[in-house]
């Protein structure tokens, strides 16, 4: 059997229909998959914000805040603004969800802060840094603790004591920067708030 | 029946995608740090290649020649893209492990290189057969060294979050095979082993088997 022979026409028709048959395949994967992504992300999301503010049982996305903390936050993107409550419905803190720039690219990180604007700990959700260099700001044991206690009313001043790792100093200087920024978040718009009153 | 194991058979020793052929290392060396992002990773090779020289060759006929590389690339990564999504939602934690390297299948030579070379000049079952072992040979040799450098890398082995192996307290692991160095002093131990063995069972490889042995069909 010999193959078809190659006309214009053809060839406009044969990457036009391969393409829809894709794209139609493609679209049932991802309906297929959609919710289950979703809870995944969900899931991943809420250890995060769990190991960070270990006093907290739910965690509310506080929307309004938002454009507020991107302001406050400055260079540094804010992805997420998180009102963290006890079971009792008491206000436990606030979660940061802030993608500062590491050496490749957007490091996510989750920060912690405590009911009176203490950095209570900081998570690394994704980054792309090199793998043996940057991830030592995974990897170095005891590093993230320096940051937890840094206090967010008055960051500027924490950070003056902050080490850097050396080899991983892009990374490092990329957590560093998210932490600052949250700090910042918590002085201009998280400390007037008064948390877990609107919680539902 | 005969034909079609022997072109299997090609796929795991004679012409063995990284042993022998060299290609796709790449993704090779980066996600064999673990047993399990290797075995995920051979499991997404077979499965991606398996089905787009089937589809490749199910379609050769009435696929212009001008524009058989788009309509590949095309079906390569719809399938890596199906690939993609479910290991996000069933397997998050080895999506995170082998991050970039899942959509980097799409550029894989490996793949593009059996839709050309391979099913785009064969039947269908020959080319299953031909996708089937190129992905069987890929995972061995890729299982095979993640074995190697997490054992002995990091002294232990953990799959899914259950450890098989482990070696006791006094071992320290030498950091450097889970480095890239070790990837290539490993990998090069296991191009020589595999050379040796198909010396000493007297096959050698063919230089221009890499392209179509098998020719059927138009051109």
């Amino acid at each position: 059997m010999a193959r078809v022979p190659s006309t214009p026409a053809r060839m406009v028709g044969t990457v036009f229909v391969t393409c829809l048959v894709a794209a139609s395949a493609l679209a049932a994967t991802y309906m297929l998959t959609r919710d289950r992504i979703a809870e995944q992300e969900a899931a991943a999301e809420r250890l995060a914000l769990q190991s960070v503010l270990s006093g907290a049982d739910a965690f509310t996305l506080a929307e309004e805040l938002l454009p507020a903390a991107a302001e406050a936050a400055g260079d540094v993107p804010v992805t997420a603004v998180y009102r963290a409550t006890t079971a009792t419905g008491e206000g436990a803190g606030w979660g940061v969800r802030l993608s500062p720039r590491g050496y490749a690219g957007p490091v996510q990180v989750v920060v912690g802060l405590d009911r009176d604007g203490l950095v209570s700990g900081v998570s690394i959700i994704t980054h792309n840094e090199t793998p043996g260099l940057g991830t030592k700001i995974l990897t170095e044991p005891g590093w993230m603790d320096q940051f937890t206690g840094w206090d967010g009313a008055d960051i500027a001043a924490s950070a003056r004591g902050f080490d850097n790792i050396a080899g991983a100093t892009k990374s490092a200087v990329a957590i560093r920067n998210g932490v600052t920024a949250a700090g910042a978040v918590y002085a201009e718009v998280l400390a007037g708030q008064t948390e877990g009153v609107q919680a539902p | 029946m005969r034909e079609w194991t022997g072109v299997f058979r090609r796929g795991l020793s004679l012409e063995n995608p990284l042993t022998m052929l060299m290609i796709g290392l790449c993704p090779t060396l980066a996600v064999s740090t673990k047993v399990e992002g290797a075995f995920f990773m051979g499991v997404a090779v077979i499965f991606v290649l398996t089905m787009s020289v089937v589809l490749v060759s199910s379609l050769r006929l009435y696929v212009p020649e001008q524009v058989r590389i788009p309509v590949f690339i095309v079906i390569v990564a719809s399938f890596v893209t199906i690939v993609d999504l479910s290991m996000k939602a069933f397997l998050p934690d080895v999506y995170i492990f082998l991050g970039v390297w899942i959509p980097l299948i799409v550029t894989n030579c490996i793949i593009l290189g059996r839709a050309e070379a391979f099913a785009y000049h064969n039947k269908v079952s020959l080319s299953a057969a031909d996708g089937l072992g190129m992905g069987a040979g890929f995972s061995i040799v890729i299982v095979t060294l993640g074995l190697i450098r997490e054992l002995f890398g990091s002294g232990e082995i953990v799959f899914l979050g259950a450890r098989l192996l482990s070696f006791p307290e006094w071992y320290r692991a030498p950091n450097v095979l889970l480095l890239f160095p070790g990837a290539f002093i490993v990998f090069g131990f296991m191009v020589a082993a595999a050379k040796w063995y198909n010396l000493r069972t007297g096959t050698r490889m063919v230089q221009t088997s890499a392209h179509c042995t098998i020719e059927e069909g138009g051109r």
